[in-house]
Formats: C-alpha cells, sequence, structure tokens
C-alpha cells in the first residue's frame, strides 16, 4: 500500500520559509492529521506530497520511489501530479461546474481511457459508499454544501488510490455536519485501508480522526504523536496553548520542585531545566471548593455550559480558567472567596 | 427596564428623519427618471416609430426602398461579416494572450496586462489614422521599409481593404475580449484545474477538459462585445474603409445625414434600427445558450496561484507575446508621433526633416484651439452631470428597496449599448424641435448625447463601490441620530469618493476624444476635437492629426494613471 517519507523539506517562498527541516515517516493505512494555526506550512506540506509545489531542499518517497528530491533549489527529480496516483479533497471541494455528479466522479478514469461499463459501475460504487447514489445525475449546482464534499470524495476515491490527501475538507460545512463527516471519513479510510494525510487547523477534529498528529507551527514540526501522547504531554508551550485550553503562569524552577510567587503555590516534580519556567495547568485539571486548599482567590465570573460549568477565578491578579463538573457546582456568588485543588500541572522552560 | 423605554423613545424619534429620506429618494427617483426617460427612451422609440410610420401609417416602403439599393444592403452585409470576423480574430488571438498573461510564468506578465488593457482607452480612429499612416500602399512607412528591405516591386499590404479593416478592428477592440477572458481566468478556483492534474490529466488535457469549457461563457461574452462594438464604430471604417470604397451601416447612415435633407434623415432611421436590430439578435441569441449554461458558479476564493510552468516553451512565448505588443500598441504609437513631428512626408524620416513646426501651428491657431475649447468644456460638463446622475441611479438600484428601482439603471445600460451612431440619429430626429425642444447645433445636445452613451461608465463604477459599504454601516450612522442626508455625506461619500473621481475620469475620457456622435450633432460653432482631427485627416493634413492625437493620447494616459492611482488599481480601464 502507501507508505510516505518526508525528508529534510524545506521550501521558501522568495525571502520566506514556509516549511523548516521537515521530516516524517507516515506509515502504510495510517490516518495523520497536521495540525497548526493558519500560515504554519500544513498545506504547503501536503501541496508538496500532492505534485502542486515544489521543495526547495529535501525528498519525499512513496513507497521508495522518489516522487521529488531537490537541493538548493535545484529540481532532481519531480513526477507531475497527474502521475503520482493519489487522491485528494480540496477545501473549496473543486468541483467542475459544467459536469454533472457522474461526469465529476468518472473523471479520473475517464482520462484512463477505462471502458465506459467499468467506468458507470466504479462511480456507481463510488457515489454508493459516500451515500449519494440518487445523486449521479445532478449539477453541482443543485447540491449542497455536504453533497459537494462527499462527490469531492467519491471523485477522489474513485481510481481506488492507496493514498488520500485531505486538505481542510470539513472547513465549509456547518458544525453538525462535519462532526457528522469526521466518523465517516473515519470510516471509509478504515474499510478501505488507505492511508489519509489530513491538514486541519481545528485540533477536535485531528484528535477524533487521527492514528498519529504532526503539530507544525511557523513551518517548523513542534511534536509528532498519538493524540492522547500530544494531549497530555506536550513538548512545549506552543503544542500546549494550541491543543485545548491552558492556563500559563510564571514561575521558578529548581531540580525537584516549581514554585510560583504570584500564586503563592508550589508543586514537586523531577525537571531537566532549571530558572525561569511557565506552569501550565488545564482548566479541566483544577476542581473548585470552598475549603481551604492549594490556592485561594475571588471569584470573578461563572458561565453554566449545560454539561460543565466554566469559572474565571483571580488569584492574586492572575485569571486562572477552570471546568469543573456540574455536579460539584457550589452555590458561589461573584466575589466570593474560592479555593482551588489543582489535579495535575506541566511545567516549560520560560520563552 | 429603564433600557427598553430609553431605545424605543430613540426609535420613536428616528421615524420623521426616515420621511426626510423617502422624500428626497423621491426626488433623485423623479429627476433620473425624467431625464433618462425623455433622453433615452422617447427618443430612441421615435426613431423606430419613424423608420416604419410614413405619413401616420404603419409602412416599410423605407425599409425596402434604402435596401433597394445596392450600396445600402452590401452595407448590411459588410457589418455583420467585418464584425464576426472580427469577433473570430479577436477571441482567436485574446484566448492565448489572457492564458499566457493570467496563468503562466510568462516573464514580464504585469507588464502585458497593462499593455492589453490599456489599448481600450485609445480612440480607434486614432488606431485607423495610425495604421493608415503605416500601410498605405503608396506611402505608408512599414509598406516603404519593407519594400527597401525585401527590394519588392510594389507595397506588399494595402490597409484599404477589407482585410486591412478587419486588422484595424481586431487590433482595437480584441481588448474588450482581452479583459472579460482575463478577469474570468483569473477569478477561477485554481483548485478546479489542480482536481484535474491530480485525476491524471495532463496540463493540456485540463486546459482543454476543464479551463476551457468553464471559460467558454465569458470567451462568448468578450466576443460579443466584440461584435457590437466592431458593428456599430465609424471611426475606423470611415477612415480605413471609404477610401477603399468599402461602406458598412455606419458610413451610410453618415452620408445620409449629411446630405442635409429630410428624405435623407428619413432613410437613415431605416438603416439605424437595422443595426439596433442586429446588435439585439446577437445578444438574444447568445443570451439563450449562455442561460442554458447557468452553471457559471465560477467560486472567488483563489488561495494559490496557480501558474502554468512554460518551461523551454517560456521565452518563446515571450517572444510572440511581446511581438504583438509591439505590432498592436508601439508602432502604431510612434508612427503617430512620428508623423507629428514631420516637416514634409514626401521627403524620407531622417532628424532634419523633424520639427515642433506643426505642434506649434496647432497650438497657436485658433482654428485648431476653438474645438480643443469646446471638447474640454463639452467633456467637463458631461462628466459631471454624469457623475451626479450616476450617484441617484447607483444608490437607488444598489441601496433602496423602492419598486421599479432597476429601471433607470437599465435605462442607462441600453443607452451605453446602442451603437453612437444611432443615438445621434435619434436625437437629431427627436431634438430638431419635435419632442418639445431645439437642440440642433448645440453644445447642448452634444452634452446629452455623450451623456447617454457613456453614463454606463459612471455607473457601473460608483455602484460598484456603493455595493460594497455594508447597509448596516448607514444604519448605525441614523442609529447615531443623523438623518437620512447626513447619513450619506458622512459615510457614503467618503467611502464612495474614490470611485467617484474614477468615474468622472471614465466619463470625461470618452467623450473628450468623441468622434461618432460628434460628427452628426456638431454645429459650425460647436466642433469637437474628434470631428477636428477627422476632418484634417481627410483632408490630408494628416500632421496636424497626428498632433491632436498626440494630445489626444497624452490626456488619455494621464487620465488612466490618475483613475489607476485614485482607485487603486480596483477601477481598471
Amino acid at each position: 500500500m502507501a507508505q510516505i517519507k518526508l525528508e529534510n523539506i524545506t521550501k521558501k517562498f522568495g525571502g520566506v520559509t514556509a516549511v523548516n527541516n521537515f521530516n516524517a515517516t507516515i506509515k502504510d493505512g495510517e490516518f495523520i492529521s497536521i495540525l497548526g494555526p493558519s500560515g504554519c506550512g500544513k498545506t504547503t506540506v501536503l501541496r508538496m506530497i500532492a505534485g502542486f509545489e515544489k521543495a526547495t531542499d529535501g525528498k519525499v518517497s512513496i513507497d521508495e520511489k522518489i516522487i521529488l528530491e531537490a537541493k538548493d533549489g535545484k529540481m532532481l527529480s519531480f513526477i507531475p501530479p497527474e502521475k503520482r496516483g493519489v487522491g485528494m479533497v480540496f477545501q473549496s471541494y473543486a468541483i467542475w461546474p459544467h459536469m454533472d455528479v457522474f461526469d465529476n466522479v468518472g473523471y479520473p478514469l475517464k482520462i484512463k481511457k477505462l471502458k465506459k461499463d467499468v467506468i458507470r459501475e466504479k462511480v456507481l460504487k463510488a457515489l454508493e459508499m459516500v451515500h449519494l447514489s440518487e445523486y449521479v445525475d445532478r449539477m453541482p449546482n443543485q447540491l449542497s454544501g455536504g453533497q459537494q464534499q462527499r462527490v469531492a470524495l467519491a471523485r477522489a476515491l474513485v481510481s481506488e488510490p492507496t493514498l488520500l490527501l485531505l486538505d481542510e475538507p470539513l472547513s465549509n460545512l456547518d458544525a453538525k455536519l462535519r462532526e457528522a463527516m469526521r466518523f465517516e471519513i473515519k470510516e471509509l479510510q478504515l474499510k478501505l485501508g488507505i492511508t489519509v494525510v489530513y491538514v486541519t487547523h481545528d485540533q477536535s477534529e485531528a484528535m477524533a480522526m487521527s492514528d498519529q498528529i504532526i503539530v507544525m507551527n511557523k513551518g517548523v514540526i513542534q511534536q509528532i504523536g498519538t493524540p492522547m501522547n500530544i494531549y497530555e504531554t506536550p513538548v512545549n508551550d506552543t503544542v500546549a496553548d494550541f491543543i485545548g485550553l491552558v492556563n500559563f503562569i510564571e514561575a521558578d524552577v529548581t531540580k525537584g520542585k516549581v514554585r510560583s510567587e504570584k500564586i503563592n503555590f508550589e508543586t514537586n516534580g523531577t525537571f531537566d531545566f532549571e530558572g525561569k519556567g511557565i506552569l501550565a495547568i488545564r482548566p479541566e485539571n483544577i476542581e473548585i471548593t470552598t475549603g481551604p486548599y492549594d490556592l485561594e482567590g475571588i471569584l470573578e465570573a461563572r458561565s453554566y455550559l449545560g454539561d460543565s460549568v466554566d469559572y474565571r477565578v483571580n488569584v492574586n491578579g492572575e485569571i486562572i480558567r477552570l471546568i469543573d463538573s456540574v455536579e460539584n457546582m457550589v452555590n458561589l456568588n461573584k466575589g466570593d472567596t474560592v479555593h482551588l485543588k489543582i489535579h495535575k500541572s506541566m511545567v516549560f522552560p520560560a520563552r | 427596564m429603564n433600557h427598553i423605554t430609553e431605545s424605543e423613545g430613540k426609535k420613536n424619534s428616528l421615524l420623521p428623519k426616515k420621511g426626510e429620506g423617502i422624500a428626497l429618494k423621491t426626488v433623485m427617483i423623479g429627476i433620473s427618471v425624467l431625464f433618462l426617460v425623455y433622453f433615452i427612451l422617447v427618443p430612441m422609440v421615435n426613431l423606430i416609430i419613424r423608420s416604419v410610420f410614413v405619413d401616420g401609417t404603419l409602412d416599410f416602403s423605407n425599409y425596402t426602398k434604402v435596401y433597394s439599393e445596392s450600396v445600402n444592403w452590401n452595407a448590411l452585409i459588410n457589418t455583420v461579416k467585418f464584425a464576426s470576423l472580427t469577433m473570430v480574430l479577436s477571441l482567436v488571438i485574446t484566448f492565448p494572450l489572457a492564458w499566457l498573461v493570467g496563468r503562466t510564468d510568462l516573464p514580464f506578465k504585469k507588464f502585458f496586462r497593462t499593455l492589453f488593457v490599456t489599448t481600450y482607452m485609445i480612440p480607434p480612429y486614432v488606431g485607423a489614422i495610425a495604421w493608415t499612416q503605416l500601410l498605405n500602399p503608396k506611402v505608408g512607412y512599414l509598406n516603404k521599409i519593407l519594400i527597401s528591405f525585401f527590394n519588392l516591386k510594389s507595397a506588399p499590404f494595402n490597409i484599404y481593404t477589407g482585410g486591412g479593416l478587419i486588422w484595424v478592428l481586431t487590433l482595437f477592440y480584441s481588448p474588450f475580449a482581452f479583459i472579460t477572458i482575463s478577469r474570468a481566468l483569473e477569478k477561477m478556483d485554481p483548485t478546479l484545474e489542480e482536481a484535474s492534474r491530480i485525476s491524471g490529466a495532463s496540463p493540456l488535457k485540463t486546459l482543454f477538459k476543464i479551463t476551457i469549457p468553464l471559460m467558454l461563457p465569458s470567451i462568448l461574452a468578450g466576443g460579443l462585445l466584440v461584435f457590437i462594438a466592431a458593428g456599430s464604430c465609424y471611426g475606423i471604417p470611415a477612415i480605413v474603409g471609404m477610401p477603399g470604397g468599402i461602406e458598412v451601416i455606419t458610413t451610410r447612415i453618415v452620408s445620409y445625414v449629411y446630405m442635409g435633407t429630410g428624405k435623407g434623415v428619413q432613410e437613415a432611421t431605416a438603416l439605424a434600427v437595422s443595426l439596433m436590430l442586429i446588435g439585439n439578435l446577437v445578444l438574444v441569441s447568445t443570451g439563450f445558450i449562455q442561460n442554458k449554461r447557468d452553471y457559471v458558479t465560477i467560486s472567488g476564493k483563489s488561495t494559490h496561484p496557480n501558474t502554468v510552468e512554460m518551461g523551454k516553451w517560456k521565452w518563446p512565448a515571450f517572444v510572440i507575446t511581446s511581438l504583438y505588443g509591439i505590432i498592436a500598441v508601439f508602432i502604431p504609437l510612434f508612427s503617430i508621433l512620428v508623423t507629428s513631428l514631420i516637416k514634409s512626408l514626401s521627403k524620407p524620416i531622417t532628424f532634419a526633416n523633424l520639427s515642433f513646426s506643426n505642434w506649434i501651428n496647432v497650438i497657436t491657431r485658433s482654428q485648431f484651439l476653438e474645438p480643443i475649447k469646446n471638447s474640454l468644456i463639452t467633456a467637463t460638463i458631461t462628466a459631471t452631470v454624469g457623475i451626479l446622475l450616476s450617484l441617484m441611479v447607483s444608490y437607488l438600484v444598489v441601496k433602496t428597496k423602492v419598486k421599479y428601482k432597476g429601471v433607470p439603471d437599465y435605462l442607462v445600460t441600453i443607452g451605453g449599448a446602442t451603437p453612437s451612431v444611432v443615438i445621434a440619429l435619434a436625437l437629431i430626429v427627436g431634438f430638431s424641435g419635435q419632442l418639445g425642444l431645439n437642440l440642433y447645433s448645440s453644445l447642448t445636445i452634444l452634452i446629452v448625447a455623450y451623456l447617454v452613451k457613456y453614463l454606463t461608465m459612471g455607473v457601473r463604477t460608483i455602484s460598484a463601490s456603493i455595493a460594497q459599504v455594508h447597509i448596516s454601516l448607514e444604519e448605525a450612522a441614523l442609529n447615531s441620530g443623523a438623518n437620512f442626508y447626513q447619513a450619506f455625506k458622512d459615510i457614503m461619500m467618503p467611502l464612495i469618493r474614490p470611485s467617484i473621481i474614477a468615474g468622472w475620469f471614465l466619463i470625461f475620457m470618452p467623450s473628450f476624444y468623441e468622434l461618432t456622435m460628434s460628427i452628426l450633432l456638431y454645429g459650425s460653432r460647436t466642433k469637437t476635437i474628434g470631428v477636428l482631427l477627422y476632418e484634417l485627416e481627410t483632408y490630408a493634413d494628416p500632421q496636424s492629426a497626428s498632433v491632436l492625437a498626440v494630445l489626444i493620447l497624452s490626456v488619455v494616459l494621464v487620465g488612466n494613471l490618475l483613475v489607476r492611482k485614485i482607485s487603486k488599481g480596483n477601477v481598471g480601464i
């Protein structure tokens, strides 16, 4: 099937480095997400795998076959997109408005000059896979956004590629449909056993579907790991900040101890650095109580969210956000003195 | 509780002010509709009626009589023939150019784009004059160069032929198609092409299977613009066609009117209505085709520049594009500049034969200065009145919910789409006392004619920019206590000021150098620069004509640069 290897990829646009020394191996049958804020270089990486962008330096290979190799801005080898045999779904769907659903999906097969009845069979199969069988004769302008999305997916899968590239495919859909499509795409991937590279800036999308996540920022890989791995043990404050919510508090780190003067809190642990650091605490790892505990502060705001309660507590001028369960909600009013219990915290070196 | 009563009180205090706004809107509708109906709709309908009614009864004898003369029948055939061939040739040249400039890594493509678009503002008759200077069979510069270079016995080209006519029409009207097609190419979502590549299609296959089919409606629309412009053009056939005995409908109409008799004008109406019919027929039939292809939902978000790398073809393509640019723009302009400086046409072009004597001649004689002054005055008034009307019409159509608010805009579009020669004839027939006004030979009739034809420039520019101002911006002003007039002055005006200035120039420039309508409407004391130039050209004073042409080109160039600067490149010509 398909294993992709990206080695030392660097891409410069003029003087700007969009991707800097990118190294990753995507295993066969793996669902991998490239996650990062807009402009972090994630789409550029995907477009290099597709063949729409060339690299300034580095090597990309699919199943040991080199599809792109560059050194100092010179291309040593380059296989054009049409000869790479990968499927791709674009952010804007890129459904051709002058062709009906059948012709859109059948286009890759027509280019391959397959027989008409073979094309018909394969197109119908692909449409069935994305639950669009009854729309085969529709024109694109008669389809909703979600249906266009499915046409794009069917077109990308119709020639049975071993590698599927998805460029923020769900970003133009509404919230409910977006969530439903996550499961559908994941299910399709498992059923077909294909390798998927998925580009997104939405962390919950990446968490829900991926076997591995590559977190990127400013063209540089920050961390590669499983969703749990990245959430629980982010390698730096950038990753912690990008995945999930987090409170950052200045702290001093010594060998076995971290202490924040500001909120008068300290805890033990082993750290591989000393000096200025950042204490990072996720809101769900803080519990609010009335009795005396780790921290004391004044309740500034409280929002009832249905499944949980969102608090903002002022601890010596530092606003700490925490999310606690509804069961735990005690009768507290704005201005009350409250106590916080910290269940878990992370420590990173200060910038 | 307090809050609610307070805000309700405010809402109530707004009501009478809203009333004021409605009253002002009514006045605006009144003025614009009155003007447009009186000067566009009434004369046009009058023209059509006059062509089919003889002495009060329906009678097509006008038409049968006019077309029983072979010269008129041939003119009709020629009009359709030359317009069609110009359209085809324009598309054949323009699509590759637009594609090279818009979609490939052609070197200096931004420069080429500006070059091809700017040609649009060069008056077509200036182009015609340039090409007669270049390819006149006896004295054409290019012909002479080719004869001596290849040792030929006779001139290889003769501009005064059908081929010459199509050549000049194509060079000066293909920018219409270029602008339409290149805009569509730029707006097209490049991932539509990328999706084809990733589906296994080569760049060439993608061009033919995806790009061209998607562009077809725009190609058609561009071609249509060229067809109508070429078919209703007067300047080029008058200068290039008539000396070789080639007549088209527009030249026939002008000849009939120049007979100076009522019968002449009467027969001209039949020709003018025929010309309108041809244009409308083409419009309707292509509209039908386009309606059938209503898929044109080319999405606007282009995220990545998608350029085709031409590799070894890059430089050959550059050479061909440059050659076209040199032939289409630089050689004609250079020829006009040289002719304006030449002392004696019969002597070879040497530095001794160049001087500013033609220029001094033109700028010191009242015979030349008077028409220049006339054109400056009429163009200034036209542009100023035109911008006020455009503001009203645009505001009406974009921002109000008044019933029939689109009618003025529609009339303006009709005016802009009607051949100039037809507008002029309709005004002659209508305002020689018949419809309550006698404007014959006055500056006013010129201004009215220019307004009818060029108001659409102002309306399109201003309504596009008004549409950008979200309704909530004005509502916020009303909510802050401003009345309709204050909100318009404080919020709308500053936001659309650039487009108002740009629109002013877009009306000023074509009015300044207008030829076709002026030649039918000018009087002894209202001669314009376009008419003067045409007279000088036909009375064999090409040097003075070239001086005027250079003057016009300078005005156009400066105006263009100003428009670009003011609108920050948003209003493209």
